[in-house]
C-alpha cells in the first residue's frame, strides 16, 4: 500500500505528465485560455485515461505478450484508444447527456492527446502490475488536470495584463508554463 | 507544376513552419530538444513518417471511405512509426535510448495526422511528398535550432552528431542548468516564438 | 449496406497489410537489435565486472531455459583461474525497472562485482547508482547467501542518501539474482564445461 502511495505521489507531482514529461502539451496550450474549457478537458482526460490505461494494459498482457507480437504495440494501442474514445462518446450521448454536453467537444481531441498514449506506453515500459498500472493512470490523469487548471487560472490573469505584442498569446503562455514547471521541479528528490 | 511543387515544399520551411507558425506537435519539440543531436534525430524520424504516410494516404485517397478515414490514417501512420522505431533500434541504438517513448508517440503527433487530413487526402501523391518533405524539414530545423539554444545555454556545448561536441565554451562559462531541464524547454520555445513574431511583423 | 461492407473490407485489408509488413521488418531487424542491446547495454557492464577475463564472455554467452525463466549467461574466466558467470536481473524503482548485471564466482559463491545496466531515474539522483561506484561496490565480495536488503530492511547494504527507492531497486535485483543463482547453479555448471 505504501509503495502505491509513493507511486501516486511521484506520478502527480514529481513526474508530472505535462510539466516534467511534456506529454499532452497541445491541449495544455489549446484549452487553457478559459477556466471552463480547462476543467472540461481535465475531466475528459481523467475519464478516458483511466479507462485507456486499464484496457491497454490488458491488451498488452493477455494479447500481445501472449502471442509474442509486441512489435504491434503502437498500432494496437492507438486503435484501442481511438475506438474507446468513439465508444465513450456514443455512450455518453445516449445515457448521460448532461455529462456529454460538458465533455462533448473535448472527447474527439483526446485521440491525439499524447498524454493518453504516453501513459499507456509508460505503464508497459515500467513493467507495472495491473494494480500499479491503474494507480499510475489515475495519478497521471490527476496530475494533468491539476497542471491544466493551475495554468488556466494564471493565464486568465495574464490576459488582463499588458503583454508586449510579440510575446502575446502562445508565447507568453509558454513562458508562464515554464515558470510553473520550475515550481514543480522543487518536488524532485521528495521520494 | 514545378512552381507549385516548389511552393508546397518551401511553405513548410517558413510560412507554415511547425511548431512556430503551425502550433502543433509541441510535445516532442519540448521533450527531445535537450541537444541538437536529439532534435535532428527526432526531426528526421518524423519527416520519414510524414513523407511515407502522406504518399500512401494520397495514393489511397479514393479508396478509403470517408467515414472511417481517420481510423485508416492512424493505422497507416502507426505502421510507419513502428518501422522507424525498429530501424532506429537496429541502427542508431544510442539515439533510440535517448528519444525513448517519443518515437512511438510520433503516432499522436498532431502534425502528421494534420497533414494527412488537411493535405494528403486531397492532393496528388507527388504534391503530398513535397508537402511532407517541406513540413518535415521545417520541423527538423525548428527542433535543431531550439536544441542548439538549450544545449548552448544549459550545457555550454553544441553537439550535432555522434556525441562529440563541435563547439565547447571555455572553463569560465557557467551553464544555466535549468535550460536543459523541463522549464527551460517552455521558456526557450516561448522566447523563440516571440522572436519569430518580431521578425515576421516587419 | 454497400458502404458498410467497403468500410469493413478496407479497414481489414489495411490492418492485415500493416501487420504483415511489420512482421517482415521485425524479423529482418531482430538479430541486429539484439547485437545493439549487447553492445550498448551489456558489454560495458561485463567489461567492468570482468576487467581481466582471459576469455571473451560476450562471444561465449549461452542461454538457459527452465519452465519459467529464460536467462542469458556470460561466462568469464578470472585471472586466478576460477570460473565466474554474469547475468542480468531486474528490480523496480520509481522511474522504471533497474537492470543489474551481477557477476558471481562459481568456485567461491562470491559476488565479483555488480553494475547497473539500464535505468530511467531522475538525472543526478537515481542515476548515481550507475555513476557512483561506491554504492554498487558494496556488493563485491559478498557471499551469495547474504541478505542483500537495505540496512533498514534487515540487510547489509547502505542506501544512497536521497535515493532510497533506487537503492531499494538495486537490492531487489540483487536478491532476485541470488534466488535465480541458487536455483540454477547445477544447470549452469553443467553447461559451462
Amino acid at each position: 500500500m505504501g509503495d502505491l502511495f509513493v507511486l501516486a505521489i511521484s506520478c502527480i507531482f514529481i513526474n508530472n505528465i505535462l510539466l516534467a514529461q511534456f506529454l499532452g502539451c497541445c491541449p495544455f496550450l489549446g484549452t487553457s485560455k478559459k477556466m471552463e474549457t480547462a476543467v472540461g478537458m481535465a475531466m475528459a482526460v481523467v475519464f478516458v485515461l483511466v479507462m485507456a490505461g486499464t484496457l491497454t494494459w490488458m491488451v498488452d498482457t493477455y494479447l500481445l505478450k501472449a502471442l509474442d507480437v509486441e512489435y504491434l504495440r503502437t498500432v494496437s494501442f492507438i486503435l484501442v484508444i481511438a475506438s474507446l474514445v468513439q465508444f465513450v462518446e456514443m455512450f455518453l450521448k445516449k445515457s448521460i447527456p448532461g455529462l456529454y454536453a460538458g465533455l462533448g467537444i473535448f472527447l474527439p481531441l483526446i485521440t491525439t492527446n499524447c498524454a493518453v498514449m504516453g501513459v499507456c506506453l509508460i505503464n508497459i515500459n515500467e513493467e507495472y502490475t495491473f494494480v500499479q498500472a491503474v494507480v499510475s493512470a489515475t495519478a497521471y490523469a490527476i496530475g494533468f488536470g491539476l497542471a491544466l487548471v493551475l495554468f488556466a487560472s494564471i493565464r486568465e490573469r495574464v490576459n488582463l495584463a499588458r503583454v508586449p505584442k510579440p510575446l502575446q498569446d502562445t508565447s507568453i503562455g509558454l513562458v508562464t508554463a515554464g515558470i510553473i514547471a520550475l515550481t514543480f521541479m522543487s518536488f524532485k528528490g521528495m521520494v | 507544376m514545378a512552381q507549385s511543387l516548389a511552393k508546397e515544399f518551401t511553405k513548410g520551411l517558413w510560412a507554415e513552419i511547425p511548431p512556430f507558425r503551425l502550433v502543433l506537435g509541441l510535445c516532442p519539440v519540448l521533450a527531445v530538444t535537450k541537444s541538437v543531436e536529439n532534435g535532428i534525430g527526432m526531426g528526421v524520424a518524423t519527416t520519414f513518417v510524414l513523407v511515407f504516410s502522406n504518399l500512401l494516404i494520397s495514393l489511397l485517397r479514393n479508396v478509403i471511405p470517408s467515414k472511417v478515414r481517420i481510423a485508416c490514417f492512424i493505422v497507416i501512420i502507426a505502421t510507419f512509426v513502428t518501422i522507424v522505431e525498429l530501424m532506429m533500434q537496429a541502427y542508431t541504438y544510442e539515439l533510440f535510448l535517448k528519444l525513448g517513448i517519443f518515437i512511438p508517440l510520433i503516432v499522436v503527433n498532431c502534425i502528421v495526422l494534420g497533414r494527412a487530413e488537411a493535405f494528403a487526402s486531397k492532393n496528388s501523391p507527388v504534391m503530398s511528398i513535397a508537402d511532407g518533405l517541406g513540413i518535415g524539414m521545417g520541423f527538423t530545423l525548428s527542433l535543431a535550432s531550439l536544441g542548439a539554444v538549450r544545449e548552448f545555454l544549459g550545457n555550454g556545448t553544441i553537439t550535432v552528431w555522434g556525441g562529440v561536441p563541435i563547439f565547447e565554451m571555455g572553463g569560465n562559462f557557467l551553464p544555466f542548468k535549468f535550460m536543459i531541464e523541463a522549464p527551460g524547454a517552455f521558456v526557450g520555445l516561448g522566447l523563440m516564438l516571440c522572436l519569430m513574431n518580431l521578425i515576421g511583423k516587419k | 449496406m454497400r458502404e458498410m461492407i467497403s468500410m469493413v473490407v478496407v479497414l481489414t485489408v489495411l490492418t492485415a497489410v500493416s501487420g504483415g509488413l511489420l512482421a517482415v521488418v521485425k524479423s529482418g531487424t531482430e538479430v541486429q537489435i539484439e547485437n545493439q542491446v549487447l553492445k550498448f547495454q551489456k558489454a560495458p557492464a561485463i567489461q567492468d565486472i570482468f576487467p581481466e577475463a582471459t576469455n571473451d564472455p560476450l562471444a561465449e554467452r549461452f542461454t538457459i531455459k527452465t519452465d519459467d525463466i529464460e536467462l542469458q549467461i556470460f561466462p568469464g574466466k578470472l585471472s586466478d583461474g576460477s570460473k565466474a558467470i554474469a547475468f542480468e536481473t531486474k528490480g523496480g524503482a520509481y522511474g522504471g525497472p533497474i537492470g543489474l548485471m551481477v557477476g558471481i564466482n562459481l568456485d567461491t559463491d562470491e559476488i565479483v562485482d555488480v553494475r547497473v545496466t539500464t535505468h530511467a531515474e531522475t538525472p543526478g539522483i537515481g542515476s548515481r547508482a550507475k555513476e557512483d561506484l561506491s554504492f554498487v561496490s558494496q556488493f563485491s565480495g559478498l557471499k551469495m547467501d547474504t541478505n542483500f536488503a537495505l540496512k533498514n530492511g534487515g540487510g547489509v547494504i547502505d542506501a544512497m542518501s536521497g535515493a532510497t527507492i533506487t537503492s531499494k531497486g538495486v537490492s531487489v535485483a540483487a536478491a532476485q539474482a541470488k534466488e535465480i543463482y541458487q536455483k540454477l547453479k547445477p544447470e549452469i555448471v553443467k553447461q559451462m564445461k
